[in-house]
């Protein structure tokens, strides 16, 4: 502001002679600077619109969250396309998950919307329900490869809005290197119980170093609350957008991750609030600092490279030690959908289908966005995955005959859920609510975010 | 405030002005507004505009994918019985009255200190306001995250003398603390404002006093405070209007959650996440009115005390 530099140069040269009327200036400058300070907290940015084809080329926008790893494979995807069709240039948009939503809205608001967006089942509802996506079966994308669950899962009252992008599971991945210092035995993930889990992740922190724990905090996704709830005969969401569960189920989940925390298997409230804001390279599993952690089966190259070590895939504990009680379930990663807005929505369709079922696709992006869910393309690309992937691959591939039922999509308004079950999660462990009060109150704020 | 001076002796010349001078009086003010056409323009475009489209928004429904439809005063009543809002209310008037009062107390302070005539007065001025520049940063709001982590550098100090500190900013208890902390620290701008006032009180007063045998503090409370009460009306004013609005310290020290539970989650920060995080522009749009109205109505009330306190010596 240049009043304050004003009153510094008046410091300096000490105008003596005109302070008197200065300081009267003063209340009034103190007006004018309330108004102009005031409006300043209503100014609100705009949005530019994107140039189109510049030299004669159709450019289409193409928006992905992930990191860096992703970032590289993904750039060489588009440029396998790009050869393929001279007439077409993709421009990358990407960023982290936590600003790609606020962004991805605002686009949209103001007509700006990518072509191609990289899209989330939390979010797809969200976005088909209110015309903003592509109907993808109206345009030549051949999807007769791929998996039926995953393909389902991009249908809608809108159509076809979403093509899976990959297939993924939940799993709590262990590091051995945690597991080896504390000198305890890697759990069997056939036969392993709750009351396992908690206990060995109680016995990993009691060996090992101040600072180290048995196991990461479940309750700040809903993954691993969905998990638990299907293990219970209840769920997430109902077939007609309801909330699946009651606030007794939630607080049986916090009440057993309370005991947890009381035993010291899993971080202090604080560090648990701190580990959510870490992004995956910094994360407890990745830095060693956690014996168990949460994580989308996708997420286990990355986490692997990051850590420096090896990593192992688990199947969630079961109430029983009955590997098929599990009831985990395939979920499509992410979704490739589009803007119903885009001007070119036939050379849109031809890049989703490159990305769908061309195996220079495949190549190029691996196994970065979970299992291929074109079988054809899977297979052809085996051989080029590296350990890592063959891992995950395989995982998904053993885990095949246990699976529950396709849970029902995330309805409307779903995006929010995640950050209730955080906040609440935290309000729990720092004993600012009870488990019971924590769930009917996240019940009830839950029901208003989807309704 | 010399230009301000400088502007009043331009305005207030005495006599009346022949046709010449009036001539080019206008010739200048015509070159006046050519000169603050840019300005205008974007104050127009990018200011009035934006905020005459938010008036009409707060009246609707607006989900950014569709386009608004009009509710009337349906978001104002829904406040109402919004208890996160009403959470959000209670953190950020805690922030501005706790933290704009200690701020200024310790830029007065700072400043009295400087005052007394060190030895490079520049540099130390300049060492003070830094923060001031830094303060409403990301970089330092990620800094500010690692010292005060549960195993950042407090910690380690507090470990030194056998201390067990808390996650000072993921520890509902003491985040909101934390973050006025970062608020206090940037005192610079005002500081400034306050070595200026300071340098214009005229010197005679405090002979005078000292004559009549005045010690430190009645020097302190019976001229300088006087004194100095229009700058501290002045920057009171701004920084209670500056607080209100805060919300970068709070949407990076708390990763854009107003965390942990919500024990930082400033009214700005609740309307960007319903904005932008909930689909819910309307609503949105409805907060920054009240927010305006909630200044509007401080700085009023600052207007009409000041007529208590505020010492003009003219």
């Amino acid at each position: 502001m240049p009043l304050f530099a004003r009153a510094a140069a008046a410091a300096t040269s000490g105008a003596e002679a005109k302070q008197a009327r200065s300081r009267r200036r003063l209340r009034a400058s103190g007006v004018v600077a309330a108004a102009a300070a005031a409006v300043l907290a209503l100014s609100a940015c705009g949005g530019g619109s994107a140039p189109k084809s510049s030299d004669g080329k159709v450019e289409l926008r193409f928006s992905w969250w992930g990191g860096d790893k992703r970032a590289q494979l993904t750039q060489a995807a588009i440029a396998a396309f790009e050869a393929q069709n001279p007439g077409i240039k993709i421009k990358p948009e990407y960023g982290d998950w936590s600003g790609y939503w606020d962004k991805l809205a605002t686009q949209v608001a103001a007509n700006d919307a990518p072509d191609i967006i990289q899209m989330d089942e939390k979010y797809i509802t969200e976005y088909s329900s209110r015309g903003a996506l592509l109907d993808l079966s109206k345009y030549q994308i051949d999807t007769s490869k791929l998996d039926e669950a995953a393909l389902n899962a991009g249908k809608g009252k809108k159509g076809l809005t979403g093509i899976a992008a990959g297939i993924n599971a939940a799993t709590i991945l262990a590091n051995p290197a945690v597991f080896k210092a504390a000198g305890v035995a890697i759990p069997d993930d056939k036969t392993w119980t709750w009351e396992d889990y908690a206990r060995i992740s109680a016995e990993v922190t009691a060996k090992s170093p101040k600072g180290t724990y048995g196991s990461a905090a479940y309750g700040t996704d809903e993954a691993s609350l969905g998990v638990w709830l299907r293990q219970n005969g209840k769920s997430l969401y109902t077939g007609d957008g309801k909330l699946g569960f009651e606030p007794s189920d939630i607080a049986a989940w916090w009440a057993f991750l309370k005991d947890m925390s009381q035993n010291k298997a899993v971080p202090s409230a604080s560090e648990v609030v701190e580990a959510e804001a870490a992004p995956l390279d910094q994360s407890g599993l990745a830095t060693g600092k956690n014996g168990l952690a949460f994580w989308w089966s996708n997420q286990l190259p990355a986490l692997e490279k990051a850590s420096g070590g090896e990593l192992q895939i688990l199947r969630f504990p079961t109430k029983t030690g009955k590997a098929s009680d599990t009831k985990l379930w395939y979920k499509a990663s992410q979704f490739w959908s589009a803007s119903s807005r885009t001007k070119h929505p036939e050379e849109v369709a031809k890049f989703i289908n490159f990305l769908t079922n061309d195996v220079k696709a495949g190549e190029a992006l691996l196994a970065d966005r979970g299992v291929y869910p074109n079988s054809q393309v899977r297979d052809a690309i085996s051989s080029k995955l590296t350990k890592a992937d063959t891992k995950v691959v395989s995982f998904i591939d053993q885990i095949k005959n246990e699976l529950g039922e396709a849970p029902a999509p995330p309805p409307k308004g779903a995006g929010a859920i995640q950050e209730i079950i955080k906040r609440y999660t935290s309000e729990v462990l720092f004993n600012r609510l009870s488990t019971e009060e924590a769930g009917k109150k996240a019940v009830d704020e839950m029901k208003s975010a989807i309704s | 405030m010399s230009a301000i001076g400088e502007l009043s002796t331009m305005s207030r010349r005495k006599g009346p002005m022949s046709a010449e001078e009036k001539k080019a009086n206008g010739r200048d003010n015509k070159a006046a507004y050519i000169f603050l056409l840019p300005w205008l323009l974007g104050l127009a475009v990018i200011t009035i505009g934006p905020m005459l489209m938010s008036l009409y928004l707060s009246f609707t429904d607006y989900n950014l994918l569709q386009p608004p439809e009009w509710v009337g005063l349906d978001n104002f009543f829904r406040m109402f019985g919004d208890a996160r809002l009403h959470n959000s209310l209670r953190v950020t008037f805690t922030y501005v009255l706790v933290g704009v009062p200690l701020q200024l107390a310790v830029a007065l302070l700072i400043a009295l200190v400087l005052d007394k005539g060190l030895r490079g007065l520049p540099f130390y001025r300049s060492v003070f306001y830094l923060p001031s520049l830094l303060g409403g940063s990301v970089a330092v709001a990620i800094l500010w995250k690692q010292i005060f982590g549960t195993t950042g550098l407090v910690n380690q100090l507090l470990a030194m003398i056998g201390i067990q500190g808390p996650g000072w900013i993921s520890d509902p208890s003491t985040s909101l603390g934390s973050i006025i902390l970062l608020h206090v620290w940037t005192f610079g701008s005002p500081m400034i404002i306050f070595l200026a006032g300071l340098r214009q009180i005229p010197n005679m007063y405090y002979e005078a006093a000292e004559v009549d045998g005045a010690t430190t503090l009645q020097k302190f409370w019976r001229i300088t405070l006087p004194m100095l009460s229009p700058i501290l009306f002045f920057n009171l004013v701004l920084q209670i209007i500056g607080s209100f609005q805060s919300f970068t310290q709070a949407f990076i020290v708390s990763g854009g959650n107003g965390g942990p539970s919500d024990s930082t989650m400033f009214f700005t920060l609740y309307l960007y996440q319903k904005g932008f995080g909930q689909f819910d522009m309307g609503y949105a749009s409805a907060m920054a009115w009240v927010l305006l109205v909630i200044i509007g109505a401080f700085t009023a009330i600052n207007f009409v005390a000041s007529k208590y306190w505020v010492f003009y010596d003219d």
